[in-house]
């Protein structure tokens, strides 16, 4: 009797404001039945034009309009246009400024995955682990706020250095900080990883095959869940990353589930990284002689940093004038929502949810 | 490979010409006559020396006198990257497509061909992007394209 049923196509407009988007974000489905036989993303409705302003902008300027290009890891934003600018000029960045800019940028990291891991199970309907997840969290943005005065935009990492000095309570709190940490993250783990409802809700779903990493550039995360063993810090180092014992996990199963994996693993990583960063952080200045009108020599630079969604990356071009020439940013979330209708299609509706979330696309990023 | 060797490898290798761009930078600069741009990337994709299978970034760039196409690849396998660029008159700019070597070409090209007006030739979804639908104000990443409500920075 079902199988003389006939179906039709209907489309569905999922967004652009929907909780689960986590931004503003419109897919239009085709789908039949449950089964999702198409999807196109719509984006641009956080188009801020980030590019074309900072244009007309001098390169301190800049830095907080980097903020709003990917709000949740703002450090790592403002330290990829830092990096270019340095790049391209003679600065030498004092010591205790770049242990500060790592410290910051695996702060942020973890933040942002707790936040992932929280919102991704609230997507799927488990409350808990956001709440857990952004208690932790919480502690983080509260280390930052002692340091620059900002929970989320922080404007920290400036061209040359970092704004100013950590507060002299900034180091106890950060041990107290990464001493529960470690704790916590076995609570997380505890409640999700063996959850035989998270389980079945994440694993096999969202395949994302290996060569689908290489074709839309798929970095971060996302790709050393497909077993692409490739991380900026480790393998195109930057700063002082290559000072640090730290392991780059990478694990096969290439679905949702071992992209929560990877994210918790990253956590303990990151919680390791600044662990060694506060015993080597040297006294002294934190930040080189910028002046105002800072110029960087013409030239072109791409630089990258690994963010904790991926690959971001500043291609700037300068022709030596006080204003960047060409500023292009590029974040992980792009190429993941290029893959999205690739990764969803026949899938369930409801599965789109867990494989958006898995992804951890932020829309300002794309939109810029 | 470091940037010697890349840029050895790829000069005695392929079999057109291109200019090779000295600077500062970790990484080899190209420069690449926009007709041999597909099998270019054809053949850094392919060449089993090179493996460039990520496509990092792709950004247009107007210098005011003529477009610029920025390239920046990378081998995930081997781990090194290049950064090449095509150059096209400001008249009529036209591109190829490199979606055939790179899927995530795609929604670059796309983007370079709402903000910048170029046209990107066989790329079968050049629709609007990033900007309202009902844009009808031109290509705002142009260098003579001003908002109406913008303040020029002052020169000093």
């Amino acid at each position: 009797m079902a199988e003389q049923l006939r179906t039709e196509e209907m489309m569905v407009n999922m967004g652009p404001q929907h909780p689960s988007t986590h931004g503003v974000c419109r897919l239009i489905l085709t789908i039949d039945g449950e089964v999702i036989n198409d999807c196109v993303p719509v984006i641009g409705y956080l188009h801020r034009a980030i590019e074309k302003i900072c244009e007309n902008r001098t390169y301190a300027q800049c830095i907080p309009l980097m903020d709003r290009f990917e709000y949740v890891t703002a450090m790592s934003c403002n330290w990829v246009f830092a990096l270019a600018a340095e790049k391209l000029s003679d600065i030498e960045i004092p010591e205790r400024a770049e242990y500060l800019r790592v410290i910051m940028a695996e702060l942020n990291r973890m933040a942002s995955h707790l936040l992932c891991i929280g919102v991704t199970s609230m997507d799927i309907g488990a409350l808990t682990p956001f709440l857990y997840t952004f208690r932790e969290r919480e502690m983080i943005l509260d280390l930052f706020e002692m340091t620059c005065g900002q929970r989320l935009t922080y404007n920290y990492i400036r061209v040359g250095g970092v704004s100013r000095d950590i507060p002299p309570e900034f180091v106890p709190m950060c041990r107290q900080f990464l001493d529960i940490i470690d704790a916590k993250v076995d609570d997380y783990e505890r409640v999700l990883t063996e959850n035989p409802i998270w389980i079945a809700r994440n694993k096999g779903i969202g395949i994302i095959p290996e060569q689908m990493v290489y074709d839309y550039a798929i970095s971060g995360p996302s790709a050393r869940a497909s077993g692409v063993n490739f991380d900026i810090r480790k393998h195109d180092t930057y700063s002082i990353y290559d000072r640090f014992d730290f392991e780059v996990p990478v694990f096969y199963g290439c679905d949702s589930y071992d992209r929560y994996r990877a994210r918790i693993a990253e956590v303990r990583q990151s919680a390791r990284i600044v662990r060694q960063a506060l015993d080597g952080l040297p006294d002294g200045p934190v930040r080189a002689k910028v002046s105002m009108n800072f110029k960087t020599k013409p030239g072109e630079v791409y630089t990258r940093i690994e963010n904790s969604r991926g690959e971001m990356g500043i291609n700037l071009i300068s022709d030596g004038s006080r204003k960047p020439f060409r500023v292009r940013a590029r974040g992980g979330s792009y190429n993941h929502l290029m893959a999205l209708p690739d990764i969803v299609r026949g899938t369930k509706i409801a599965d789109l949810v867990a494989i958006f979330a898995s992804l951890d696309i932020i829309m300002p990023e794309i939109d810029r | 490979m470091t940037k010697e060797q890349l840029t050895r490898h790829i000069k005695e290798n392929f079999s057109a010409e291109l200019d090779v761009i000295e600077n500062e930078q970790p990484e080899p600069y190209f420069i690449i006559k926009a007709d041999n741009l597909v099998k270019f990337c054809r053949f850094i994709h392919d060449d089993p020396g090179l493996v460039m299978d990520f496509l990092m970034n792709l950004s247009g760039v107007d210098t005011g006198e003529r477009f610029e196409v920025v390239y920046n690849v990378c081998s995930y396998r081997l781990k090194h990257r290049i950064y090449f660029k095509i150059l096209l008159d400001r008249q009529n700019a036209e591109f190829d497509t490199v979606r055939s070597v790179w899927p995530a070409a795609d929604w670059y090209e796309r983007e370079v061909w709402e903000l910048f007006g170029m046209n990107v030739r066989g790329h079968p979804n050049l629709t609007r992007f990033l900007l309202p639908d009902d844009w009808d104000e031109g290509h705002p990443l142009r260098k003579d394209w001003v908002g109406k409500d913008v303040i020029p920075f002052p020169e000093r």
